[in-house]
């Protein structure tokens, strides 16, 4: 049984207007998929479906062999439960210190002890190399810490399935490294991903597939060996090159 | 001009106002309290109710944003008996006071919630958050840090809005410098001495909110 299923599914911000169509998608548990294609393509749309920020218009979610209904609170909580996204802005809650921003949401919204939560956030802030910066704020923070907070905050909430939306894209080059760092962490600790990065170094070496996206479809899916050095179709083809030659 | 100041003998006074004076902070910091959650239910209303509950929000504080409070006090207290609602002078002054507050103060937090970005909105989303907890964890601490200085001005300005309970006899600051005066008929001397002590409730009222505005919501404010 895949870990996340999706079937035939259409999305729209306005009516009429399908960013997303016939989209079908599975990915394993411990996989770890990488969507690429040009802007526009409907990769960040796509990943807002699966954490429930964006209802589709038609089509089914299968997380974990529970089907998600997005119109009913509780399955949206349950989603909320298992999925996790990390965003190519920085979305960190400016008024909390690092340590709040990672704790919150285990305290405050799933009730659990916070002695024991603080303890799994050291743990964490460790993890991305932040342990020496809990009562920092995010604007004392560069890019590339407040990055890797956002994800110690998503992991914070134990999820199953982590989503990355270009994470490294607003950075500047020399802050991509430790944030890619502590991603190829949790990559080796088997969690599943649903991963969107314009870097293909970092692409090709985590992936366990790839899926190229372009004008609301996946026109590709494949190893990262049969995207980028044997891809089938011509779209797939001419992204790949035109990136790689930057 | 054959008018001598007697300044010593008004002196003897002075606890009498100080006394007014605590009641007067009472006044404003319950109007301001009680007018600010009547301003965050209100923004609430606004930001995220249908278009019905917009409008309603909406008359209210039109109507009070657009009425001088005195006169929406002397309703209250003069007006309510007739449909048989009796309150006492300071109950009227402080509902009318917090009606006032309530309406400025939701107009002021509806800046607030339109000015928290996006990005914080869909994380709290994400991680689960409900309405009411991304009012109380994310909205509500970026008001209070945003609007630090339009709230601390309003709230100086209760301070001193509350003098106008002094009209309705009740005994806080103005109200006790009027019985003084009436009494003493040393008009000019107990005024000199009761503004003297609204500037210092003000301006420790505003050392004490930009001190409390610098360690709970690190807002770079200056102290004087
Ligand atoms: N909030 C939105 N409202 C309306 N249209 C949007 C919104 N966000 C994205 N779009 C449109 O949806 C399409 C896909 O965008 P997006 O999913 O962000 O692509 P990608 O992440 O691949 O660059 C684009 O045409 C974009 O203009
Ligand atoms: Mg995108």
């Amino acid at each position: 049984m895949p870990h996340l299923e999706i079937a035939d599914l259409s999305a729209s911000y306005e009516k009429g207007v399908d960013v997303l169509s016939g989209i079908d998608l599975q990915v394993e548990r411990g996989e770890i998929l990488s969507l690429i294609g040009p802007s526009g393509s409907g990769k960040s749309t796509l990943l807002r479906v699966i954490v429930g920020l964006l209802p589709p218009d038609s089509g089914r979610m299968v997380v974990d062999g529970t089907p998600v209904n997005f119109h009913d609170k509780r399955s949206l909580r349950d989603l909320r439960g298992r999925c996790a996204i990390v965003f190519q802005q920085y979305n960190l809650f400016q008024n909390m210190n690092v340590m709040r921003n990672v704790t919150i949401a285990p305290t405050k919204i799933k009730k659990r002890a916070a002695a024991s939560v603080r303890a799994e956030a050291e743990a964490l802030l460790e993890k991305v190399g932040l342990g020496d910066k809990h009562d920092a704020y995010p604007d004392e923070l560069s890019g590339g810490q407040q990055q890797r907070v956002a994800i110690a905050r998503a992991l914070a909430l134990k999820p199953e399935i982590l989503l990355l939306d270009e994470v490294t894209s607003a950075l500047d080059p020399e802050l991509v490294n430790e944030v890619l760092d502590a991603v190829r962490v949790l990559a080796g600790e088997g969690m599943t991903m649903v991963v969107v990065s314009h870097e293909m170094g970092f692409v090709r070496e985590v992936s366990t597939r790839v899926a190229m996206m372009d004008e609301g479809r996946i026109v590709e899916t494949g190893t990262p060996e049969e995207i980028f050095d044997r891809p089938s179709a011509g779209r797939t083809r001419d992204f790949v090159a035109k990136i790689l030659r930057g | 001009m054959d008018y001598t100041f007697q300044f010593g003998v008004i002196a003897k006074h002075l606890p009498y106002l100080i006394g007014g004076a605590w009641l007067s902070l009472l006044l404003a910091f319950l109007a301001f309290w009680a007018g600010a959650v009547i301003g965050l239910l209100g923004a609430m209303g606004k930001t995220f109710g249908g278009r019905v509950l917009y409008r309603v929000i909406d008359v209210y504080v039109v109507f009070f944003t657009n009425t001088p409070a005195l006169v929406q006090i002397y309703v209250i207290f003069y007006g309510l008996p007739d449909l048989g609602i009796v309150l006492s002078p300071f109950n009227s002054v402080l509902l009318g006071l917090t009606l006032n507050c309530g309406a400025y103060l939701t107009e002021i937090q509806r800046a607030g919630f339109q000015s928290v970005r996006r990005e914080e909105l869909e994380a709290a989303e994400t991680l689960g958050m409900s309405l009411w907890q991304t009012v109380r964890y994310v909205i509500a601490p970026h008001i209070a840090k945003t609007l630090y200085a339009p709230l601390s001005n309003f709230y100086i300005w209760i301070v001193l809005g509350s003098s106008m309970a002094g009209i309705f006899a009740v005994e806080e600051l103005t109200g006790r410098a009027i019985n003084v005066s009436s009494s003493t008929f040393r008009t000019i001397e107990v005024f000199t001495y009761t503004a003297g002590i609204y500037v210092v409730l003000t301006v420790v009222a505003s050392a004490l909110l930009a001190l409390i505005g610098r360690h709970a919501f690190r807002v770079k404010a200056r102290i004087f």
